[in-house]
């Protein structure tokens, strides 16, 4: 497990050069990290800027699928064993499975099976009708027994929080530094953010949306954010050329195929970064509907076609 | 399809949304990181004993959840306590019960028998779940000085009820003691100067059972309810305390034939039973936070007590806290304290002149002042504490009558706390 106090140099703290906030950087969930703290007390910023990397590292650890031993692991090798889950696990399986209803089964937790066969590396070419047949019988929060805390996980199947847990530690990140600070602060999770409220000056926090095809060199837009959690879904360069057809990276749990048409990237404010990532999720599903559905939400979004 | 056309499921997935993230802020439950506490008591009673007692603890949280905490006390003790004799006209030559020394007390003061000892308490928590809903914490202590050693064990079961808004827990504890007097075990009740054996070891056994229930009243308030019941059995009887006999007509310490002073061994039940029933309240004001408690403690000796203890965390601007502090302590004498025993031929089942069971009234009131620190907190906590009690009884004789036959405890209390995270 990462250790917070011993290795300080995982994170570091740096002062803006406008001299008016503090930003703390470390890695997390395979992503950069960084948190902006408008003040003048170092010593207040590095706590804070601790303690939320130490809540994101928990999280990581707790509900990732890639790290073995960990309650997901042990979930995914029940072998249909029913397994007890603790409060917080419960909680968020709870909100997956309402997820799965608002999204009419779109959003499904189970169906991470379906990244195994298909790969958007370049080159990689569209597995055959056969492996995605096979695939989906694998699939289906419904086949599922969760009777809270008690989940039972049919031998072959497996559960992937990945959908929901970066979204999640950026909104309990928020609320620890909610407790830690005054300030106004941003949190930002690889691209996954929380604004609390306005600068000293009164004024937003500027918020950049790159190209969705250069990240980090090109801007297609500026968000100037007073208050709320944004979320981006999407990612240009994760697509599959194959055969002159375009495969993107948002996979149908119904039908086993990437969704057909859908936005470049789409991007999302709410109060909470847990719903904009949610909404933003629903909305790549929607395929080319996915402005219509946005509209309906009544949400600030930004999509880039 | 829910999804498909205009209709907003917003407010469906922003209530979702609220119940995930109600859920309160978990500690970092880092299995490599130590919780340590460290602290440094300093107790001081006026011309009687000093403690000084450096303490630690470290906590840590296994991968499973499992909590284990390490405990170490290492107390040294200076100082002079009452032996039970009372202040008499003349001057007292007491012999220690080795036979080896002796000490004297000038007439009119209160007799103090010499104290030096050191205890060296070890313990360690063992807090695991066994289900969702409910965890158990394991205790065991091993706490030795020079002529006592106690074991001890302990379990408590804690089950939470209605979304955790209830608690309630039930406890039981096993203490094994062994008392190994200096100069051996007196004989209860028999005079210093009759030369019979004194025996060996002797033990003791405690029962504890608790059940406590702890509610949260709302989001400012919680309260607490827990009554315990404690069965003891062995030697209960402290082999250093004695008793004076004293004159029926003058109130004179009475002397034998070759002038010495007769004093008695105390002797007391070899059993108590004892009950207490706890109470207590916590509210958050704004920020402030207020500690209200009462324990009623009454047990088969006669002694009834109650304690009521008033704590108000007081926030400072800076972060830090300031937090007075007063409790009042009153308490019954034992059917068996006796000041001292009148010399007419006639003794008592049990009898003790120990200060501590006689009738009292306590009042202490301190002060504490607290740092959080970014990994922990650093405190500092001043208290004074008087014990007062009947000084001039009605059933004095003679010139008892002229002094102070249970003398004020006044004691000077400075803890250092330092709390961090290794």
């Amino acid at each position: 497990m990462l250790h917070l106090l011993c290795v300080p140099m995982d994170i570091s703290i740096e002062h803006s050069p406008c001299r008016s906030y503090w930003t703390g950087r470390f890695n997390a969930m395979a992503s950069p990290c960084e948190i902006l703290v408008e003040t003048q007390d170092r010593e207040g910023a590095q706590h804070i800027v601790r303690q939320l990397a130490a809540e994101a590292w928990r999280i990581e650890e707790k509900f990732s699928r890639y790290r073995q031993n960990n309650l997901i692991d042990r979930i995914n090798h029940s072998r249909g064993q029913p397994m007890e889950v603790d409060e917080e696990t419960t909680l968020l399986i709870n909100y997956a499975a309402q997820c799965f209803q608002l999204s009419d089964g779109l959003f499904d937790i189970t169906a991470g099976a379906l990244r195994r066969i298909w790969s958007f590396q370049p080159g990689a070419i569209p597995p055959d009708e056969e492996k995605v047949q096979e695939c989906l019988s694998h699939i289906g929060w419904s086949r599922v027994n969760w009777e809270p805390p008690t989940l039972s996980l049919p031998q072959g199947m497996e559960i992937d929080l990945g959908g929901i847990g970066k979204e999640y530690a950026v909104d309990k990140a928020a609320q620890l530094a909610n407790q830690a600070t005054e300030a106004s602060f941003v949190i930002n999770f690889g691209g996954d953010l929380f604004v609390n409220k306005p600068r000293r000056n009164g004024k937003p926090w500027v918020i950049a949306v790159d190209d969705p095809s250069a990240t980090g060199v090109q801007q297609v837009g500026q968000l100037a954010v007073t208050h709320g959690g944004i979320a981006t879904s999407g990612d240009a360069r994760r697509f599959l050329q194959y055969k002159g057809k375009r495969y993107s990276h948002i996979l149908n749990p119904h039908t086993g195929y990437p969704v057909v048409n859908p936005p470049r990237s789409v991007t999302v404010l709410t109060d909470t970064c847990m719903e904009a990532g949610m909404l933003a999720s629903f909305a790549m599903l929607q395929g080319p509907n996915a402005r219509q559905f946005l509209e309906a939400q009544a949400v600030p979004f930004w999509i880039v076609d | 399809m829910q999804l498909t056309g205009k209709k907003s499921i917003r407010a469906a997935l922003a209530a979702a949304t609220c119940t995930v993230l109600s859920q309160p802020l978990q500690a970092s439950q880092n299995s490599d990181e130590w919780d340590v506490k460290s602290g440094l008591l300093y107790y001081s009673e006026a011309d009687r004993v000093t403690v000084i007692a450096p303490t630690v603890s470290a906590g840590t949280t296994t991968e499973s959840g499992d909590i284990f905490t390490l405990r170490a006390i290492y107390d040294s003790l200076t100082g002079a306590s009452p032996n039970g004799a009372t202040p008499t006209n003349t001057t007292q030559t007491f012999t220690s019960p080795s036979g080896e020394s002796s000490y004297t007390t000038q007439a009119g003061d209160t007799p103090l028998r010499d104290l030096t000892d050191t205890r060296v308490v070890l313990g360690i928590d063992w807090e695991s779940e066994l289900s969702r809903l409910m965890r158990h914490t394991l205790t065991a202590n091993i706490s030795s000085e020079r002529d006592y050693l106690s074991l001890g064990v302990s379990d408590t079961l804690q089950r939470d009820f209605h979304n955790r808004q209830t608690t309630v827990s039930a406890g039981i504890g096993l203490t094994m003691d062994t008392i190994s007097p200096e100069g051996g075990t007196p004989v209860g009740l028999q005079l210093l100067t009759a030369s019979s054996e004194a025996g060996g070891d002797e033990q003791k056994s405690s029962l504890d059972l608790l059940l406590g229930i702890t509610r949260i009243l709302n989001r400012h308030t919680l309260t607490q309810v827990n009554f315990s019941h404690t069965y003891s059995t062995g030697c209960l009887t402290d082999p250093y305390k004695i008793l004076s006999m004293i004159d029926p007509t003058t109130g004179e310490t009475v002397q034998n034939i070759s002038g010495e002073f007769l004093y008695r061994h105390e002797k007391r039940p070899d059993t108590r039973t004892s009950d207490s029933l706890y109470w207590k309240l916590q509210h958050q004001l704004t920020q402030d936070v207020v500690y209200l408690s009462y324990r009623y403690f009454q047990d088969d000796w006669g002694i009834r007590s109650h304690t009521m203890d008033l704590k108000y965390r007081y926030e400072l601007q800076s972060g830090n806290y300031l937090q007075p502090h007063y409790r009042y302590y009153q308490q019954t004498a034992a059917d068996f304290y006796h000041h001292s025993l009148v010399d007419d031929g006639a003794l008592p089942d049990y009898a003790s002149a120990d200060l501590r069971l006689g009738e009292m009234t306590g009042n202490t009131v301190g002060l504490k002042f607290g740092i959080p620190l970014s990994d922990g907190e650093f405190n500092i906590r001043f208290e004074k504490m008087v014990q007062t009690g009947e000084s001039h009884p009605a059933d004095a004789i003679g010139v008892q009558r002229n002094y102070d036959l249970y003398p004020t405890l006044d004691a000077t209390i400075v803890q250092i706390g330092y709390r961090t995270v290794f």
